[in-house]
């Protein structure tokens, strides 16, 4: 399957390893700013495409073949950086939005790009949910963190209405949130990441208040009494088939994570810039995440000549869960 | 703080009298000479948690401390560093040491006083580490506002014969007492889950949600182990109170391609000129993109194959907002079909690429 020890075809220059520490896939011909967005094709396709939104203002994408290689497939530009992407789920169009305030769907087929929604302000996600008309809704929740430290939860199925609106666990800016399934696929809580490295586990209805938890990442180590250098957690997804979750940091650092068991899976080792985003593609085989500047420590650390990097890892096996509950 | 201490004695253990450079180190040892589980090497953090982790994961018993001197062997009672050492005793080796030193006086008299409201800041320094401890008894046992006794029964009895025993210790115990409730956590949990050694734990600091307006605490360390002071760390992140995206959005370089964002009252232009000069500028940023769309056009029939794209008569809508159109068009008669415009950008193909 995803072959980690071939490593197919790349572009030109070699990476240095101090770059790439985890030895991971790296995708070819990165955008050319941060990216701020990744997706991969949802599993109505049979191939794996990955698309970047970036703040040089474009979408790219690739299809990633099984031997994690990339191969450029397109791009678009928009009228401004992209702050998001999504596929919609028959993998025939992409959805992007950004600081031009504009939603857009782009037909990949036909190469043709729509605008589909106006505000006023930018833009920062943008999802595609199953229409409840369909046999089987794939996210009948929404959740919202919101700049005053609120969590809402909607409920999507018939017409969207607010289901719960409660005060955030964590005590500093929410930076990232991403919801999680039970057992039988029915979403049923949130992951909530904040700008103090710590992520929140929520569930919308807790069985037992003891269920919800706090847990600490994204830390530089330093002395235990010492200094200790707290970074943002930029992104956190779950994988499709594990139930486990994966969260990167602005510490430049991902972390495999068992939520049920409370334990950590796997740490990484550093990169040199932050880790912006990251993502599983649809079966849950391969985890994307992207390395560059996420703005954490103000524009004066913003350099222009570093690179930026997206890399692929085969991680399925790394990612089972750690108990057999 | 630091001068007095030093000038007193270097740090020394309690359970077998070694001294050490400083208390960082004297801890490590203890924790490895004293407070570890000869039966899982799990290294606890004091004497009564290495009894309690013996007793609630391996069912055994512990009498006496791990390699310490026979007067000094009591599980009970509770160091941590130099904390808790009882005062007959550190007076008692400081007599030694004198007896030993000479006629370095020092001001060992106000020493043992001086002790006594430091263990407080210990973990006293943590912001809201002490109102967090009434909130915390009740905390540590399942549902907080149920009783003792719902669902975790057989925990329960633990705890309840742990009780009484905490209270053995008070006034200045207090913060010992509360490192000891956050020991409990990982028993409580290593034998719920019904095992011992491995596959333990835990997130750092687990908290339920339930403790209201809870410490808000970088201070507890990973793996509830006390950290001295909280001022230390550094959140990495700008001042501000809005998000990563929304500050670089302002700077220079993003904000010229953002059609007129209007942020709460900081509106950077709103007149109808300073509008057109934006537009001018994003349309030359199009025009870069266009640059190196005419030189991707070459590659172009080779992508088709992998790519169909179809060529379509009317022309993509432009991203940008209404009054740009005009100049926009006129860019777009210049390079050929306006309708590639916007279209596929294919980068050269990368080598590896079959025909």
């Amino acid at each position: 399957m995803f072959n980690q020890s071939a490593l197919g075809g790349f572009g030109a220059t070699a990476t240095p390893s101090t770059a790439n520490p985890m030895k991971d896939f790296e995708v070819a011909q990165p955008p050319d700013d941060s990216v701020s967005s990744l997706a991969f094709s949802p599993a109505t396709l049979p191939q794996n495409f990955l698309i970047a939104g970036s703040w040089d203002n474009n979408v790219s994408c690739w299809e990633i073949e099984q031997n994690g290689s990339s191969v450029p497939k397109s791009m678009q530009s928009c009228g401004g950086p992209v702050l998001d992407v999504a596929w919609s789920d028959d993998g025939t169009k992409v959805f992007k939005a950004g600081c031009d305030k504009q939603a857009k769907m782009w037909d990949l087929a036909s190469n043709q790009v729509v605008q589909v929604a106006m505000h006023d302000a930018p833009i920062k996600t943008c999802h595609w949910i199953k229409a409840p008309n369909y046999s089987y809704v794939d996210f009948p929740m929404a959740v919202v963190g919101t700049a005053g430290r609120q969590i809402i939860v909607y409920q999507l199925e018939g017409k969207p209405q607010e289901y719960k609106k409660l005060d955030s666990p964590l005590k500093y800016q929410h930076r990232c949130v991403a919801i999680f399934r039970d057992k039988k696929k029915v979403p049923t809580g949130y992951a909530l990441g904040s700008v103090e490295g710590r992520v929140a586990i929520q569930y919308v209805n807790p069985t037992n208040p003891k269920d919800n938890f706090t847990f600490k990442c994204h830390r530089s180590n330093g002395t235990p009494n010492g200094y200790q250098d707290i970074y943002a957690v930029n992104d956190i997804a779950f994988h499709p088939i594990h139930g486990t979750l994966a969260t990167v940091g602005a510490d430049g650092s991902f972390s495999f994570w068992d939520k049920d068991a409370r334990t950590k899976l796997k740490p990484s080792e550093l990169m040199e810039q932050p880790i912006t985003r990251c993502a599983f593609n649809h079966n849950g085989q391969i985890f994307a995440y992207s390395v560059s500047y996420d703005w954490s420590r103000g524009h004066e650390f913003y350099n222009t000549q570093k690179k930026n990097y997206i890399f692929l890892r085969s991680c399925y096996e790394e990612l089972k869960p750690r108990t057999s509950s | 703080m630091g001068r007095k201490k030093k000038k007193q004695s270097k740090p020394w253990c309690w359970y077998c009298n070694r001294e050490f450079e400083d208390e960082k180190i004297l801890i490590q040892h203890q924790k490895a000479k004293h407070f570890k589980c000869h039966i899982c090497h799990k290294k606890l953090y004091t004497g009564p948690g290495l009894s309690i982790h013996c007793m609630q994961v391996h069912k055994e018993t512990i009498d006496k401390v791990p390699n310490s001197m026979p007067n000094r062997s009591n599980i009970d009672i509770e160091i941590y560093g130099m904390e808790g050492i009882p005062a007959a005793d550190l007076k008692e080796h400081e007599r030694q040491k004198q007896g030993s030193r000479g006629n370095d006086s020092g001001s060992d008299d106000d020493e043992p006083s001086a002790k006594r409201p430091k263990p407080e800041g210990l973990l006293g320094n943590a912001p809201g580490v002490m109102q967090g401890v009434p909130g915390m008894m009740p905390g540590m046992m399942p549902p907080p506002g149920m009783g003792p006794g719902m669902h975790h029964m057989g925990p329960m009895m633990q705890m309840g014969h742990m009780g009484p025993h905490f209270m053995h210790h008070p006034g200045k115990k207090n913060s010992l007492f509360f490192l000891r409730m956050q020991m409990m956590p990982p028993h409580m949990q290593a034998m719920m889950q019904g095992q011992g050694g491995p596959a333990k734990p835990l997130f750092p600091s687990a908290i339920p949600t339930s403790s209201p307006g809870g410490p808000s605490a970088p201070v507890v360390g990973a793996d509830f182990k006390p950290i001295s002071s909280g001022a230390s760390s550094k959140i990495i992140h700008p001042a501000e109170d809005i998000s990563l995206e929304e500050t670089r959005a302002r700077h220079p370089k993003y904000a010229r391609s953002i059609p007129s964002k209007s942020d709460d009252g900081a509106s950077s232009s709103s007149t109808a000129a300073s509008e057109l000069a934006i537009a001018v500028s994003a349309a030359q940023q199009a025009a870069v993109h266009q640059q190196k769309q005419v030189e991707a056009m070459n590659q172009h029939a080779a992508m088709m194959q992998r790519f169909p794209v179809r060529v379509t008569g009317p022309p993509i809508s432009m991203t940008m907002g209404g009054p740009i159109m005009a100049p926009m068009r006129h860019h777009q008669m210049i390079p050929g079909p306006p309708t590639l415009i916007g279209g596929p950008l294919m980068r050269p193909p990368p080598l590896s690429m079959p025909p």
